[in-house]
């Protein structure tokens, strides 16, 4: 079964630090967080793009990991956007059909709008199979359309272990595990619905729904329309 | 070094004279030695590794061709290693009070904005360029030459978007020239020290060597 566990992992720098102790398995998990809370840093030191400051790391039957990062752009290393696809080892016409960018083959990446870029990456991205994904801000210049159909493909992973670092509080996908940053710790808010009780970036439509006695299962749309519904009868 | 007027003028002279001659630049190293935290400097702004290297590239092709590349790689050394310490020290709005206690609220503001908005483009740059070296190493790619392109292209096309979206900004907020500011420094005495030998580094520097060795002519 794959596995990371983070052991007293620790970041610090001038007058700011985060640490992170904690198991992750396989499943969707989500990192909530402020910006600037350290999500971004702890995606980094998961992926071991970062030098930890302190404790380590252990990963099992992790084989392949890959770190989608909160600005596409910088992702970039081909001139078009054909080329683009392929240094992501996928066929581009196949992506480029799915993502409604057919016509824009040899223009370069950079032309495309960040919502069209964003949409292409992460296309990229979830056409192949990690053992660890790491989504750093994955709903970041999406609209809603976008974001909705990203849940639905995050929720059909069967496989890996797939963390998504946001502060993004409407749509999201269902989840197996809650976690967040507060005051440079992360902590485990354990799993949805109980997650709610302890989760104080939990989203204000959730609080609401509880408060009402209409407690949702999960953070999906489809769980929060399910509450809704038992409110209506 | 506390107050920035001494520091960048120190900046200034010390870095003519490292390039003037070359036991001008002996003094000038000295002095880093003295006067600043040395090698604490070279972790922090890794990129200082970077330049030399390519600063010793081009001393080498200039030795084999016949030129005094020895002295060059000496002497642009020490200016960088003096660039690295002024980077380091710098502290933001210290250009905006530099500008404003040099030439004015109208022409010292906008100079000082100017080079307020250049250093924070730099390190704007300088933390892409780390991120986009993470993304390569993240698709398995290696960094070298082919990777300059697309990774120079998107540093300039996030440049450019940051500097339009400044420009709105201010545009949006009803600037037009200047702005008032009161600039305030805080000088230690061994700011005034280190800024005296500075200065006297550079006299050194422009007297040519044989002029001390009298008896050796």
């Amino acid at each position: 079964m794959v596995k990371i566990t983070l052991n007293r992992v620790s970041a610090v720098r001038d007058h700011w630090s985060l640490s992170a102790s904690g198991t992750f398995n396989e499943g969707v998990h989500l990192v909530s967080g402020d910006i600037g809370s350290g999500k971004s840093t702890l995606a980094f030191m998961m992926a071991g793009l970062l030098p930890l400051s302190g404790g380590h790391i252990e990963k099992e039957e992790i084989t392949t990991t890959m770190l989608s990062l909160q600005f596409p752009e910088l992702h970039v290393t081909g001139l078009t956007v054909a080329e683009e696809c392929a240094s992501w080892g996928v066929d581009p016409d196949e992506i480029l059909d799915a993502v409604r960018l057919a016509g824009k083959k040899e223009e370069s990446p950079l032309s495309l709008s960040r919502g069209e870029l964003k949409r292409l990456h992460l296309a990229c991205v979830l056409a192949k199979n990690y053992d660890l994904l790491l989504l750093d801000e994955p709903f970041s210049s999406l609209d809603c359309e976008e974001k909705v159909k990203l849940c639905a493909h995050i929720g059909q992973k069967s496989q890996g272990i797939t963390v998504i670092f946001t502060h993004e509080q409407n749509i999201l996908p269902r989840v197996k595990q809650i976690w967040e940053i507060v005051d440079g710790m992360l902590v485990n808010c354990g799993t949805p619905p109980d997650a709610f009780t302890h989760w104080r970036h939990v989203p204000q439509l959730i609080e609401r729904l509880t408060a009402l006695g209409s407690r949702p299962e999960n953070i999906s749309l489809e769980d929060l329309r399910e509450a809704v519904c038992r409110i209506q009868g | 070094m506390q107050d920035p007027r001494i520091r960048i003028a120190a900046a200034a002279v010390l870095s003519l004279a490292a390039f003037v001659s070359l036991h001008g630049a002996a003094a000038v190293f000295l002095w880093w030695l003295v006067f600043t935290p040395r090698l604490q400097l070279a972790k922090r702004i890794r990129l200082v590794f970077s330049l030399i290297l390519m600063i010793a590239l081009f001393s080498l092709v200039l030795e084999l061709s016949g030129g005094s590349g020895i002295s060059y790689f000496a002497r642009m050394t020490v200016i960088v290693l003096i660039g690295m310490w002024i980077f380091s020290e710098q502290k933001s709005g210290e250009f905006l009070a530099i500008g404003v206690w040099l030439f004015g609220d109208r022409a010292g503001f906008e100079l000082g904005m100017i080079a307020e908005m250049g250093m924070q483009s730099f390190a704007a740059v300088t933390a892409e360029l780390d991120r986009i070296r993470m993304a390569e190493k993240i698709k398995g790619m290696q960094w070298e030459m082919r990777s300059l392109v697309p990774a120079g292209l998107v540093l300039v096309h996030g440049a450019l978007a940051r500097a339009e979206d400044t420009a709105e900004l201010l545009a949006v907020r009803g600037y037009q020239h200047g702005g008032t500011l009161c600039p305030a420094f805080f000088t230690r005495p061994l700011d005034l020290i280190a800024g005296m030998f500075a200065l006297a580094i550079l006299i050194f520097s422009l007297i040519p060597v044989s002029e001390f060795f009298i008896l050796y002519r």
